[in-house]
């Protein structure tokens, strides 16, 4: 019984940490930002972009959102996880809208 | 008269996530039952619990799958998507506890595992407790999605046109 207490209490205490386990998202101002991409979900065009600052910004793409390399257009599936990037995006509410992302390589 | 445009991707979520939430629950209290009930009574609870275990973590990542589906649409249009991500991150938290609950239950009933079974039995509970927390907390900020920023809604126009 003395073993159970003592696991319920770790088990309560871990639970906090599940949530250190899963990395949450930065709301940022609107303004422009580089960075990594971190992440490329291509069924929802959708980037995780790792700021040089630490910050993880969740973009979705819109209709009105620019890829761009070189200063000409490119497909969503030229972005891969690493590429380096500059994204100017607009905070809406607490959503980061994207306007333009170019990358950088 | 319906709207023909029910049957959006979205749906799917709402459509599949209220089952677990309501096995899951039923699981814990049944298995927190069997804990301080005599072993003769017990066994029917701590089976019946294990039962709607099973299925309510199945069910569980069923749901997250749905929800996956419906969050590159919803999103998009949340003035705080901020919220959904942790929604989201709770629900694989809830998913990881109510599974480790699964496999170990399963462990022990199929008699994997021979030692220490009261004690893993006691495991198992409090996997599922800390699993219920984390589905009570998923639920509350799935509703915040819901109610305050209207996700997956469809907000029929001012003159209810359509309708």
């Amino acid at each position: 019984m003395k073993n159970a207490k003592l696991i319920a209490i770790l088990f309560l205490l871990m639970a906090p940490f599940l949530y250190s386990c899963q990395e949450s998202t930065d709301v940022v101002e609107s303004g422009t930002y580089q960075g990594t991409v971190d992440e490329v979900e291509a069924d929802k065009t959708e980037i995780y972009v790792k700021t040089a600052e630490g910050q993880v910004l969740e973009l979705y793409f819109t209709d009105n959102t620019t890829l761009t390399r070189n200063g000409e257009t490119v497909a969503f599936d030229q972005l891969q996880t690493g590429q380096q990037v500059e994204v100017q995006v607009e905070k809406v509410g607490q959503r980061l809208d994207p306007i333009a992302v170019r990358i950088l390589e | 008269m319906s709207d023909p445009t029910f049957w959006r991707t979205e749906i799917w979520h709402p459509l599949s996530v209220h089952f677990p939430i309501a096995l899951l629950l039923l699981a814990t209290i049944a298995k927190l039952l069997a804990l301080f009930l005599p072993n003769s009574r017990a066994d029917f609870w701590h089976r019946g619990g294990a039962y709607l275990l099973y299925a309510g973590t199945l069910l569980a990542w069923l749901s997250i799958y749905t929800g996956d589906m419906a969050d590159g649409i919803v999103s998009r249009k949340l003035c705080d998507p901020t919220v959904l991500k942790d929604h989201e991150i709770a629900a694989y938290n809830l998913a990881y506890a109510f599974s480790a609950a699964t496999a170990l239950e399963l462990g022990l009933r199929l008699k994997l595992v021979r030692f220490k079974t009261g004690l893993l039995q006691v495991v198992v509970v409090l996997l599922m407790v800390v699993g219920s927390g984390f589905l009570a907390y998923a639920g509350h900020l799935g509703a915040r999605v819901v109610y305050q920023q209207a996700g997956g809604v469809n907000v029929p126009a001012g003159d209810c046109a359509g309708f």
